[in-house]
């Protein structure tokens, strides 16, 4: 395994992520800006633009490159000849093929993975252009890219030591974007404290790592110690057949990787930065932390739990731990209970839904129980419902805490007191918000009851049971508090009525988003089908 | 004369290895200075280092991926030992405390 020169092609949307946050962060010592507001003023629209303008190129090369619409035909000598070349050329890199230095695969996973992130920095690009932006906006845009590939490669990883870099350059450029409003009282130190959870976890994470890399390392030199490169994932799902599979070095191993990405996906009981993290990062900010980085997290924890233990799976029994679905089962469980009856007190908006997307990662887990069952059919079911979850929750929750950016905007504040009476004030942007409020509750036409459908379903298949019951009554408990953000917003009265504005350009991403949720809704075969693909992924 | 490996069993390293984790993970835990927490996160990513380092010197020698590793965790430790420290002065000129405690406007 060898870097050859067609393996460019492969990595391009990162290659072309990785340039655009140089550019981006380049313009802001290019331009003459200053002190003069107005110069800023301008110097954030153009940061904000090129950034927009780039992530949505991105979007269309990683889209034409995954072959999830259409694969370009043969040059045919016609007057198209060199967009067809282009695309051609494109789609070479497309999915397929061994992995990228076996540390980094092109499947459609990958691919799938990809288009998500670099929508959902798209959308919140378009939120923060509509939201006030003080200082060094080319550094905030660059940040915000430079997280987008980070979470790219961290889905993508099939190695530990590029799995470990991802995750961190992810998870740095968010530290330095949840603190960015320095003058402010909270942003600061809603960066410190996600600053000190994530480092915690990512020493406990790398941690596991090194004991995981110590079994195949001793596992090797016993097998005859023939060179290997042993942080690969598919070497340790080799070596931990048998007897090796149930040894203590591995299982400790796995069960810090799982508390150390615990974080990433806040998970109970490594959630509570969560909520102190969402009230106080910048909203956009906010909008991209809670969904993004919660789903690379989930994506990495799926690829390195089946490629590297697949010999530990176990089954989802709460009584006696069989291996990480056990694991993950009692995390499932205590997330969906603690996360949902914590959620109900909440006075602030972003709280509020702090909680709930806690509560949501307790959903997501249940799909990755699947991996339990023995039929390939039964796990592809899994692997599909998992990213349906993580795709309509990104594109919900991005819009949701987009309206509440342009109502903390507005007002300065988001508590949900600050909703009260909100459709005298916006009606357009409070119809939104009930539409993905309700989505997130899981209403039948809308996308989120698909997502938790299709995610209950597996949970059932690998024979939860009882932890599916307890979800499904949790879902119910729900209703309560996603009502009480509707209560305020329609039936409280205002307390004035001045209009709330929305900014065109983030009105364009939560209009976007809302669409994609009620089309997802009634039409869910739209992903479901390309989804399809992702099943294959190389860890399989 | 015996060698490194033969005077110096793997499982004693992995041991301070081990003790070094639990120490920083105390500390980090357990001090209310940010910056002493920061250092017991340090801590901890030492242990991992020594174990890398160790599991390559005695099980692979011929290879370089433990050695790769460690170097990269060293680098990603200074990032982000950089990028706390910034934060904790941040909060240091808001507020001129840099006790975990003392920071608490985000609470529900």
């Amino acid at each position: 395994m060898s870097f050859q020169l067609t393996d460019i092609p492969r990595i391009l949307p990162e290659l072309m992520l990785l340039l655009l946050a140089l550019l981006v962060v380049g313009s802001d010592v290019l331009t003459r800006w200053g002190r003069d507001p107005k110069a800023r003023a301008e110097r954030a629209r153009e940061a904000g633009q090129l950034t927009a303008i780039g992530l949505g190129l991105v979007f269309v090369v990683a889209l034409i490159q995954s072959r999830l619409l259409f694969t370009v035909p043969d040059p045919t000598g016609g007057p198209l000849d060199v967009l067809l070349t282009l695309g051609r050329n494109l789609q070479a890199g497309g999915p397929g093929g061994p992995a990228l230095l076996g540390a980094f695969a092109t499947d459609e996973f990958t691919m799938v993975a990809r288009l998500t992130f670099v929508g959902a920095a798209l959308l919140t690009s378009l939120l923060a252009m509509g939201y006030r932006l003080t200082a060094n906006p080319g550094e905030f845009y660059s940040l915000l890219i430079f997280s987008t590939l980070g979470m790219s490669l961290m889905a993508a990883a099939t190695e530990f030591i590029l799995a470990y870099l991802a995750l961190e350059l992810s998870s740095i450029a968010l530290y330095v974007l949840a603190g960015y409003f320095r003058e402010s009282d909270r942003s600061p130190e809603a960066g410190l404290k996600y600053f000190l959870f994530g480092s915690l976890s990512s020493a406990i994470f790398l941690y596991g790592i090194s004991l995981v890399y110590g079994f195949v390392a001793s596992e090797n030199q016993k097998a005859g110690g023939t060179p290997i490169i042993a942080t690969l994932f598919s070497e340790v799902g080799r070596l931990a057949t048998g007897e090796a599979a149930s040894n203590p070095l591995l299982t400790l191993g796995m069960l810090f990787i799982v508390a150390g990405l615990g974080y990433k996906i806040s998970v109970v009981p490594f959630h509570s930065w969560a909520p102190d993290v969402y009230q106080g990062a910048p909203p956009p900010v906010t909008a991209f932390l809670s969904t993004a980085s919660k789903t690379a997290g989930f994506l990495l924890l799926y690829r390195l739990l089946t490629t590297a233990f697949p010999g530990a799976v176990g089954a989802p029994r709460l009584e006696t731990f069989s291996g990480w679905t056990s694991l993950l089962a009692i995390l499932a469980l205590v997330t969906v209970i603690v996360a949902n009856l914590a959620a109900l007190p909440q006075t602030n908006a972003r709280r509020l839904l702090a909680y709930s997307s806690i509560g949501h990662a307790g959903f997501v887990l249940l799909a990755i129980l699947l991996w339990t069952s023995s039929s390939q059919v039964d796990r592809d079911f899994g692997t599909m419902a998992l990213f349906y979850y993580l795709i309509t929750y990104t594109i919900t929750n991005v819009g949701s805490f987009g309206v509440l950016a342009v109502v903390s905007g507005a007002i300065g504040n988001d508590d949900l007191s600050d909703m009260n009476g909100m459709w005298r004030r916006n009606l357009p942007l409070t119809l939104m918000m009930t539409i993905l409020i309700l989505s997130l509750a899981g209403i039948p036409p809308l996308a989120g009851f698909w997502a938790k459908f299709f995610v209950f379903m597996a949970g059932y298949q690998a024979g939860a049971v009882p932890l599916v019951a307890i979800a499904v009554v949790m879902t119910v408990v729900s209703l309560y508090y996603y009502l009480r953000f509707l209560k305020a917003m329609w039936m409280n009265p205002a307390p004035a009525t001045t209009p709330i504005v929305t900014p065109r350009i983030a009105n364009a991403a939560i209009v976007a988003s809302t669409i994609l949720v009620v089309l997802l809704g009634i039409v869910p075969n739209l992903i479901w089908g390309a989804l399809s693909g992702t099943t294959a992924f190389a860890g399989r | 004369m015996p060698s490194m490996t033969e005077a110096v069993p793997l499982s004693w390293v992995l041991l301070l290895a081990g003790a070094l984790f639990c120490i920083g993970l105390f500390g980090a835990l357990s001090r209310r200075n940010t910056v002493g927490i920061l250092l017991g996160i340090e801590l901890m990513l030492n242990a991992v280092n020594i174990n890398l380092v160790a599991f390559w010197r005695y099980l692979e020698p011929n290879v370089v991926a433990g050695q790769t590793f460690a170097l990269f965790v060293v680098t990603v430790a200074a990032a982000e030992a950089a990028v706390g420290l910034a934060m904790i002065i941040a909060i240091y000129r808001s507020r001129q405390t840099v006790n975990a405690d003392e920071v608490d406007s985000l609470r529900g």
